[in-house]
């Protein structure tokens, strides 16, 4: 019953967020483009390329799909509205995001193309760079909750809110989930201009509106699992408990599609470096930071 | 002496002996190492087993899976290492021209 | 007795076993990268029935990066990663199947002939279980951890120091600046800032 319940949430999320993302790229807010823009997806022809590997094509969409709403059966709206608390939730979410990498890469070599391939090492060398910065974060959040259940982690901000606690490994994580959900500026895998939309370039109709689906639902997971650990899950003063959720998860996630009209698009050596030399001693930094207040103010 | 734990050494026997024929039998740096991958996982499923089904209590079991899988990161790092430095000597990765060091 | 925790143990050792095996039958190299990630995915689930949680989703994590390395490796070593030349690069095949095929009916043997002693069926609570492996990692088991990080820290230096592309020494004993000439008149030459690109050549 939950689970059916948190399905049909995160599907308004996921058509919310769509409205969003028409809202910033076209400036006009229309509530029914999404649905448009679906039916026409729907209707096209599914244009499938010459001599692909079939299995690699077919099973790369429907993977990021099941992989996002997999990471997303671990994020709490409210204290018993949860798909699975699990023990171990806060890895189990960078567990199954990791196999976002694996849709990309045989949604890269799936439909041989070149540009298609492209993007798919892309989307590996840029696993390189935001793994760790991932990771550490969520370190730093399971120190103060002292535990890697996502609940306990939202009950620990009761008092102060994570963003104030621990400011950097917020601004690492949010870099770092921006990556993740090659969002712009880190689009490397479908860069528009550039490889001509790189993995999503050989796909059409049915399976490019699963592939966008996924992405969209990849990003609400992604932005309720900033908001989880950073920015104190469901506590609030007025309102009910899910709706701090919702209006949180859906700020966050506007503020993500946001940043990427106005910063130009990171290249891959430029961010492994900065990611490498930059930010992974910042991670550490945070993690001996989080570690000294937990002694000092318990 | 329970079905779960012979079920576990029994497909951790095969993931052994089929790692073991890959990793004799193929010629490629790159898929001796995806046998070898197969040996240490029928390793790691044997541990698991016995933790669980003989001492659960005990958590350096899970410890000692903690470190196996730490070596197979490792020796997968600085095998590849190698490969890249080899296949810029060489040109390739192939192990049958790989037996004298010398050209 | 067959529990519920048994068919889903036999239904993933299968999955493990077929996709181990799956990776040296096909041709396609990405396919048999892919057949690996996919085989230790099924060996992480096993593990999550056992309700070593921890350790599954561990394993999940590490194997689904680590084999996709793996996959960028081949395309980048192997002459058909794409397997339509549908060529086979084994040899001696007779003798690895027999020695795996010995492997296998020895560790059969011994699983099935020893006595293992009193089974325990019921396990803690996986939060519990976590906070035990942490509390024995930083405790009893500190100089093994220990260890094990000045070992990454070499393996990875290790890794990146025989990975690094060579740059050949220049006029000047330096590996920067300066363009890589024998007897030239230097002097006359205008300087400028970028490094000897030209190790390709000197092969």
């Amino acid at each position: 019953m939950t689970t059916l319940l948190m399905i049909l949430v995160l599907a308004i999320g996921v058509y919310l967020l769509a409205v969003l993302e028409h809202w910033i790229s076209n400036g006009r807010f229309q509530f029914s483009a999404p649905a448009y823009s679906a039916i026409a997806l729907l209707g096209r022809e599914s244009v499938v390329p010459r001599k692909p590997d079939l299995l690699f094509f077919e099973v790369g969409p429907v993977l990021l799909l099941i992989t996002a709403l997999l990471a997303a059966a671990v994020i709490p709206l409210s204290p018993d509205l949860i798909i699975t608390d699990l023990a171990t939730g806060a890895l189990f979410l960078n567990a199954a995001l990791a196999y976002i990498l694996v849709a990309l890469i045989m949604a890269g070599w799936g439909p041989n193309g070149a540009y298609a391939m492209i993007g798919g090492w892309r989307f590996l060398g840029q696993l390189v760079a935001y793994a760790m910065l991932v990771v550490m974060p969520i370190t730093a959040v399971a120190m103060r909750a002292e535990s890697l259940m996502t609940t306990d982690i939202v009950i620990s901000q009761a008092g102060l809110w994570n963003i104030f606690y621990q400011p950097l490994g917020f601004i690492l994580f949010f870099i770092a989930a921006m990556g993740l959900a090659f969002l712009p500026p880190f689009d490397l895998p479908t860069a528009e201009g550039e490889i001509a939309g790189g993995v999503e370039a050989e796909y059409s109709g049915v399976r490019l509106a699963i592939f966008r689906l996924g992405r969209l639902v990849l990003i609400i997971t992604l932005a309720g699992a900033t908001v989880t650990f950073y920015l104190g899950g469901w506590n609030g003063p007025w309102l009910p408990p899910w709706m701090w959720s919702a209006i949180k998860i859906l700020g966050v996630a506007a503020v993500m599609l946001l940043i990427g009209r106005y910063v130009p698009r990171i290249r891959e050596a430029h961010l492994l470096a900065w990611c490498w030399k930059a930010g992974i001693p910042l991670a550490l930094l945070n993690i001996f930071i989080v570690g000294v207040l937990l002694v000092e103010y318990p | 002496m329970n079905v779960e734990l012979i079920w576990t050494l029994i497909t951790a026997a095969a993931l052994f002996g089929v790692g073991i024929y890959g990793a004799l039998s193929q010629t490629n740096l790159v898929m001796i190492m995806m046998g070898i991958e197969l040996i240490l996982a029928g390793a790691l499923l044997n541990l698991v087993g016995f933790w669980r089904y003989l001492h659960p209590d005990v958590a350096a079991g899970q410890m000692f899976v903690l470190i196996v899988m730490t070596v197979m990161a490792l020796e997968m790092a600085v095998g590849f290492g190698i490969a890249i430095a080899r296949f810029r000597n060489k040109g390739s990765v192939e192990m049958e021209e790989a037996a004298e060091l010398k050209e | 007795m067959i529990t519920g925790q048994a068919i889903f143990i036999g239904f993933f050792g299968l999955a493990t076993v077929w996709f181990g095996i799956v990776v040296f039958r096909t041709f396609s190299m990405v396919r048999s990268a892919i057949a690996l990630l996919f085989s230790q995915t099924a060996l992480g689930a096993m593990f999550l029935t056992m309700q070593a949680e921890f350790l599954g989703v561990l394993q999940i994590m590490m194997m689904a990066t680590e084999m996709s390395v793996m996959a960028i490796f081949m395309v980048m070593f192997m002459m058909d990663p794409g397997g339509m030349g549908e060529m086979d690069m084994s040899h001696q095949k007779r003798l690895s199947l027999i020695a795996g095929f010995v492997s296998f009916v020895g560790a059969v043997a011994v699983a099935v002939f020893i006595d293992w002693g009193p089974v325990t069926i019921t396990v803690v609570d996986t939060a519990k279980q976590t906070e035990a492996l942490g509390l024995e990692l930083l405790g009893r088991s500190m100089l093994i951890f220990e260890t094990a990080g000045i070992t990454i820290l070499t393996a990875m230096i290790a890794a990146t120091a025989v990975a690094i592309k060579p740059v050949p020494l220049t006029v000047n004993n330096s590996t920067t600046g300066d363009l890589p000439v024998g007897d030239f008149p230097v002097d006359s030459l205008p300087t400028n800032s970028l490094p000897a690109q030209k190790e390709d050549k000197a092969k």
